[in-house]
Order: C-alpha cells, then structure tokens, then sequence
C-alpha cells in the first residue's frame, strides 16, 4: 500500500483513537474526580478551621474545668505586669532622649559661640580691608601726583633745552656778527693799508733811492729792515690785492713773509736780532717822588703795565681785553694805539727787546703777539688748557715761554706758532722770567724753579717764603726778585742761592695772586705796590724802606713799572688808573 | 497539536478521591477520622501523603509511630508504583472513594520497601526516567541532561508543576524524524493475577517495513490473552490512565503522550467486572 493512502487512513484513524481516548480521559475526570473536588476542598477546609479553633480554644481555655475566673485573673496580672514592665523601659527610654538632646543643645551653644565669633573676625578683617584699600587709594593719588609732577618737570626740561638751543643760537649769531664785525673792520684796515701802501708805492715810485753798496754793513743796517719791511710789506700788499684771505690769519702772514725771504734769511734775521739787542744800561735809578700824571687808563682793571726797552713807550694791559700804548713825552703819557684781539683780560705784557712786538698773555688760555704798528695780533698761541699768567720772550729768537695756571710751562715757536716743548709743573705758575739758558717761574707752592730753555727740565728748586706772585730779574741777571703772598719781597742771588733778602714794610699787603714787583734798572732799589694804594720802594743795600708814596690810587696797586732810563716810574691799580712818577 | 497537549494535561491533572482511614488495630488516644484526598494519578505515594501522616499522627502518640504504610483490601500497596497505576490495578471499577487503610505498625517488609524520605522516591523516579531513556535513545538524551535538568524534572513532578516538568521532558520525547519513532518503546504490563509484577519487553514502535505498531500489536506480542478475539466476550480491561485506549493506537503516540512521568507507558489488564 502506498505510504500516502497509508497516512491518510492513519490520519483518519487517528482522528478516531485520539478522539476516542480524548474522550475516555473527559469521563473518566468527570467520575473520578470531579464530583469529589469540590467537596474534599470544603471538606479539607473546614477541617483546618477545626483544627484552628480546636487550637485556639486549646491555648485560651487549659484546663477549661479550674475556672475560667482564675485564668483571666492570672492573664490580667500578666498583661499589668507587662504593662508596667513597658512603662519602665519607656521612661527609660525617655531619660536617655533627654540626655541626648541636651547634649544637642550645648553642641548648639557651642556651635553659635563660635559662629558669633567667626562672624566678628569676619568683620574685622572686612575692616581690614577697607584700611588696605583707602591706603591703596592714598598711595595711588600720591602715585598720580608724582606723575603729573615728572611731566610737568619733563614738559619743563623739554622748554629748558630749546631755549638753550635758542641761546646758543643767540651767541653763535653774536659771534658770528662780531667776527663778520671784525672782518669788515679788518677788511677796512687792509684797504687802509693797501691805500697806504700804494700811496707809498706811488711816492716811492716817484721819489728816487738812493740806495749805497755800504749799506750792507751791519751797523746801519737798523734803517734798512724799513724799506725792505715796506717793500715786503708792498708785496704783501701785492699778493694781497689777489687774495681776499681772512686778514687776521698771522699764519698767512708768516708764509707770504717766508716767500720773499732768502733761504737764509732766517739766521740772517736772527743774527741781526741779536746784534740789535739794545743792551740799555741804566746809570741810576731815580726814586719818584710825585706824580706827574694820573689817568684813567683803560675802562677796567689794569693788569699789567711795562716800559718798553727803548723807555719811550708804555704798554698798560688789563681786564677790558686791549693793551694800550703810551707814549711818554715830556713827563706825560699819550695815548697812541690800541691792541686788541684778545677775547678775555690781559695779565702780563712784554715787548721784545727790538720793541717791536708785544707779547700779552691773556685769560682767554692763549698769548698774543702784536707788531706795535697792527692793532690785530699776529701770532696766537693757543694750548693752554687754564689762563695764562706769564709770557715772555726768551733769549732765543722767535721763542716765547709761557707759563699758566694748566701747571704747565711751554715753549713756543713764533714761527710755527706751535708749542714745542711743555714742562710739567706740581703747581700753577704765577710769572716767569728768563735769563740767557735758563727760564726761572715761580709758583703757587712756594716754589721758584729753574728750567733749562733747551730741554724745559727742571734744573732747580728754590724755596720761597709764600706763594709767589710775581718774579723780576735784575738788568744782570743776577738777582732774582720774587713777591710773595705773604707780604714779603725776597731777593735772590742766583749764583748763590743761599744768600737771600728779605724785605718788609709795614703797611705792605700784597694785593692778589699777580702782584708785580720790580727791582729799578740799576739794581738799588725793589718797588712793589700795595692794597692801600701806595707804592712802597726799599733800598737794596739798606734793606729797609726807602720812601712809600700813598694817595695816588684809591684801590690796590696792581703792578709797576720802572723806565728803563730811571726817570719815570709807572704804577696802575685795579680801579683803571695809572699814575706816572717821577723824582722831577 | 492542541488536542495533544491537552491530552498531556489531562493526564497530568488526573486525580483520585481517596479516603485515608486508620487501621483500627492501631492504638491511639482519641477516635480517629478519616481523612479525604484527591491524590494525584501520576505521583507516589510518600511525596503526597504528608498530610495524611500529620492528621493521623495528631490522635497517635509518638512511640507508637513507625514507618507508615498503607494496604487496600490487604494488599500492601507499593510505594513505587504510580497512584494511578495502583488504584486502575487494584480498585478501578470500585465505589469511590477509593478506601485505603494507613497502617503505623507492622511494616510487610517482604512485600514493601521501605521509603523514609522523600530522596528514595526521587532516586527511584530517576532511575526510571534514565531506563526508559535508555530504551528509547540508547541513553544519549538523559547523559546529555544536565544535574539541574534531573531535578527540574523531579521538582516539577514533586510540586505539581505541569510546565516545569514537560519543559524538560519534551526532550525525551523527540525522537530523529528518519527513524519514525523511538528506538523501543518503554512499557510495563501490569497483571492481577500472576506471579511476575510486569511484563517489560524489547519493541519497536514502527515495524520493519515501516509500519506503526499499535497497542493491539504490542498485546498479540506480549499479552495475547488480553486480546479479545472474534466471538467472545470481552475478559479483560486494557487501562492506561484509567481509559482503555482503541486497540489501533499508535503504539508511539502512545508512548509519547500517555506515558507517566517516569517516561514509561504502565499498561494494567484488569478482568472485565461480572456484575
């Protein structure tokens, strides 16, 4: 059979006997067990409920046959005696909870207490604060302050500095107008000349020279440098006519010289110099005794006053920047020109032995050279880091020694113009003289020393009493004068050094650092003047004074001067006047 | 299908009126009464009866308690046998409720064995389990079986617990498709009146050429006697889970739905009653 049919009839079948036992198992419930569920479920409960109050009537009524009474007695005290049991462990119970909230509440007391105080430190230090901050304020105002001041001082400063501009602009314009003045007024003086000049030219033209082959002889050869000086002078005026050259250049001077000169003209020159050293011999110095002239000399203080070797001319310089030049005539002094040039006070005057030059020393650190007939100086010698205090010329041609308050001495070339040799000095010098090999300068140390003119070494130092103001060397060089500070003249022998004299006068003050003081031209007598205006002279030999001439100046006597003949005696003081002496 | 499953249930909840009574011989302080039950077909005895021995016990004193035992009519009723297999064998066509004596004393230690807990029930419960298996999948499906499966399976059983129990036991009832069935059908034939407890054969539910035995094929093999043939009257009762079953039902089908839960199918030929 196949499997098909086999299942289907199976399948049919089995709708049978599963239907069939389905059945059964429905029938066989339905008699065997459900008829008696029902009531074996109440059966089951009620007999728990039996059960239960058998038990309950068991535990409540034991034994039921002594009295109920009894037993409910017995329960009551039971339950009284658990009651009371209760109320114990309840009052118990409640000590323990008040204990615990006191505890709670001193906690909180304690706990407040330190709130309280946590707050008033809160407070302070808010107090604190609040100091902290107005100081910062104060502090920060004070700060602003000092701010506004610095810019204001800045904003000041910032004024200050262009007026200063400013001023240096004013100054450099004055100067630069000065210079242009001095230029114009240069410029008319060499148009002056050059007109001069070419008068002369022109007269020289058309007069005749003769000129002699003796004048090759030396003797007269003293008018000769005129001509030629005007014929150099011509040519210069010649080259100048081509040349518009600043005409206060000496340099130029010196070169356009140096063109016309023959090589050897130089130690022609100096040897001519040489044997032109007037040697002036004064036979005797006469003691002034009045006074011939007073005059107000310059318009400030009077430095400086010296006699010209040839005792005819007077040079007085001083704080008003010009050296005058006088002519001594007939007991009088008249005015004859004056130098200017330098930028500050002159304080020492020299002429050259030829008198020819002058040679000022002056506070503006230089030393000026003038030639008597030029109003422009021709040599400037700067290099002095302080002022100046002495120049002079010494015995060697075309040099001029110059000491200063720079502590230095120095040699010059005039033909350079430039410092050849500087000696170093501990201290300032206040004069100085030279003598044939040797220039002798005293210093503020009390100190007079002694210099070799070739080397500038120092040879020798000699001790004087004070600080030395001014030295004077006698006409043969062999006595040393030295004015001191502490009121003393001191003559010194050089030779023999040991041998000194020493002069005072009652009366005598040495006035300022630059006192001058002279011996006179024969060697006999010292003059120096004083603070109270009067001029003291001692006697050499005698050692004692020898004759003061007081009135005459009203303020402290500067410097003096003796001629060189003897016969006239000069004396300037610091209120310009300058009186002139003599014994007549 | 539906209608299998609520065969399986119906199986499960089938249940027994029975009325506990004590033996009179027993010595106890008050009158004892009977106490009701409806006992479950498809447990033991000693997992439902605590009640029984707690109600009894409350009119018994203590030294007179042994082990409790229980009799019908004077058969000792084993333990380990199903409820429903003992009352189907014993008093299946009887007035209900089915009357059982409690015995405290005079344990028949010839004819019962002894149970004093539970464990016994569930060791034995297993064991059959694992024998049925056995014949059913060489053994392959309950080795499989975890510790905690066994005891779902027992739990279910001792706590009434349908879902639990077949939650498990679905398991040893599949078989491969291919073989049409198990590889031999767990059963037992129970007889009144013979010498051996059961009849327990090897057989195979799908025959060589491929055909569904039935129950009637397994009677002609095992109990030819039980069959009824052409002509006669009808001798005995064929009862599994107190119905008696068509004779051409599959005897695989049988197995997997009818079986108790020990996985066996327990079969009870009962003489057909006379009145």
């Amino acid at each position: 059979m196949d499997p098909g049919g086999a299942s289907r009839r199976s399948s049919r079948s089995a709708e049978t006997w599963r239907g069939h036992i389905i059945q059964q198992l429905k029938h066989r419930d339905r008699i065997q067990s459900a008829m008696f569920q029902d009531l074996i479920r109440f059966y089951t409960g009620l007999l728990e409920k039996t059960s239960m109050t058998k038990g309950l009537l068991s535990s409540s009524g034991r034994p039921p046959a002594e009295g109920c009474a009894r037993s409910s007695l017995q329960q009551l005290k039971k339950t009284t005696g658990e009651l009371a049991y209760k109320v114990v462990e309840l009052q118990q119970q409640i000590k323990i909870k008040e204990r615990v909230l006191q505890e709670l509440q001193t906690r909180l007391q304690k706990e407040g207490g330190r709130l309280a105080e946590a707050s008033e430190a809160k407070r302070a230090l808010g107090d604190e604060v609040e100091q902290v901050r107005q100081k910062n304020k104060t502090l920060k105002a004070a700060y602003d302050a000092l701010l506004q001041r610095q810019r204001e001082a800045e904003s000041k400063l910032r004024e200050e500095k262009e007026k200063e501009e400013r001023v240096l602009e004013d100054m450099m314009h004055q100067k630069k107008q000065a210079a242009a003045r001095m230029n114009h007024r240069n410029e008319r003086r060499s148009r002056a000349r050059q007109a001069t000049v070419q008068k002369q030219l022109q007269t020289a033209a058309r007069s005749k020279v003769i000129v002699d082959s003796s004048s090759s002889a030396p003797t007269s050869r003293s008018t000769s440098p005129k001509p030629e000086d005007q014929d150099k002078s011509g040519g210069r005026g010649a080259t100048r006519l081509f040349r518009s050259a600043s005409a206060s250049s000496p340099r130029f001077f010196s070169s356009i010289r140096e063109m016309f000169e023959k090589r050897r003209g130089h130690s022609v020159r100096s040897l001519e110099e040489d044997l032109l050293f007037p040697v002036g011999i004064c036979l005797s110095a006469r003691v002034p005794v009045r006074p011939l002239q007073v005059l107000e000399a310059h318009e400030q203080g009077i430095n400086a006053v010296r006699f010209s070797f040839g005792s005819d001319l007077l040079a007085t310089g001083g704080t008003d920047r010009v050296i005058k030049l006088w002519d001594v005539r007939a007991g009088s002094l008249t005015h004859r020109a004056t130098l200017d040039g330098s930028t500050e006070g002159i304080t020492c005057v020299e002429f050259d032995h030829m008198g020819r030059r002058i040679l000022a020393a002056s506070h503006n650190k230089s030393a000026l050279l003038w030639r008597l007939d030029d109003s422009v100086p021709k040599v400037t010698l700067t290099g002095h880091s302080r002022k100046v205090t002495a120049a002079r010329f010494t015995c060697v041609p075309h040099q001029v020694v110059t000491g200063s308050t720079d502590r230095t001495v120095r040699l010059w070339d005039l033909n350079r113009a430039a410092c050849v040799q500087q000696g170093e000095v501990a201290s300032f010098c206040s004069d100085l003289v030279c003598s044939d090999s040797s220039i002798i300068s005293g210093h503020f140390d009390c100190k007079i020393r002694v210099w070799d003119s070739r080397t500038v070494n120092c040879v020798q130092e000699l001790p004087s009493q004070g600080r030395v103001t001014s030295l004077d060397l006698s006409s043969d060089r062999r006595q040393l004068l030295s004015c001191c500070r502490d009121d003393c003249l001191q003559l010194l022998d050089l030779r023999w050094t040991n041998d000194r004299m020493c002069f005072r006068a009652d009366g005598f003050k040495c006035g300022g650092d630059s006192t001058k003081a002279v011996i006179s031209p024969d060697g006999c007598y010292l003059a120096a003047g004083s603070t109270d205006g009067a001029v003291y002279i001692w006697n050499v030999s005698t050692g004692g004074l020898e004759a003061r001439l007081p009135d005459q100046h009203s303020s402290s006597i500067t410097a003096v001067s003796w001629s060189l003949s003897g016969e006239h005696f000069v004396s300037v003081d610091r209120s310009r006047r300058a009186v002139l002496w003599s014994d007549i | 299908m539906a209608d299998d499953k609520d065969v399986l249930r119906d199986v499960w909840f089938g249940r027994i009126p029975t009325c506990f009574t004590l033996n009179p011989d027993e010595v106890t302080e008050r009158e004892a009464e009977a106490y009701y039950l409806l006992l479950p077909r498809v447990s033991y005895l000693p997992v439902v009866t605590d009640k029984v021995k707690k109600h009894f016990l409350k009119v018994m004193r203590a030294e007179d308690v042994e082990e409790m035992w229980f009799e019908y009519e004077g058969t000792p009723l084993k333990w380990h046998y199903p409820i429903g297999v003992l009352f189907d064998l014993h008093a299946s066509n009887t007035v209900l409720p089915w009357n059982i004596t409690v015995h405290f004393k005079n344990f028949p230690d010839q004819d019962l064995l002894h149970c004093p807990s539970n464990s016994i029930v569930e060791a034995h419960f297993m064991s059959s389990i694992k024998e049925a298996d056995a014949l059913k999948h060489k053994s392959q499906v309950v080795n499989d079986m975890q510790k905690k499966d066994h005891k779902q399976l027992w739990m279910g059983l001792q706590n009434d617990k349908f879902d639990q129990f077949w939650a498990m036991n679905r398991k040893l009832m599949e078989y491969p498709t291919e073989d049409g069935g198990f590889r031999y059908i767990p059963f037992r034939i129970y007889q009144t009146l013979s010498d051996r407890p059961f009849i327990q054969k090897l057989f195979r539910p799908v025959s060589p050429d491929c055909n569904a035995h039935t129950l009637g094929d397994l009677l002609k093999e095992m109990y030819p006697d039980a069959l009824t043939n052409d002509g006669e009257q009808k001798r005995y009762q064929v009862l599994i889970h107190g119905i008696e079953p068509l004779l051409e039902t599959p005897l695989q089908w049988l197995s997997e739905h009818l079986s108790h839960p020990d996985n066996f199918l327990h079969i009870c030929v009962v003489p057909v009653p006379t009145d």
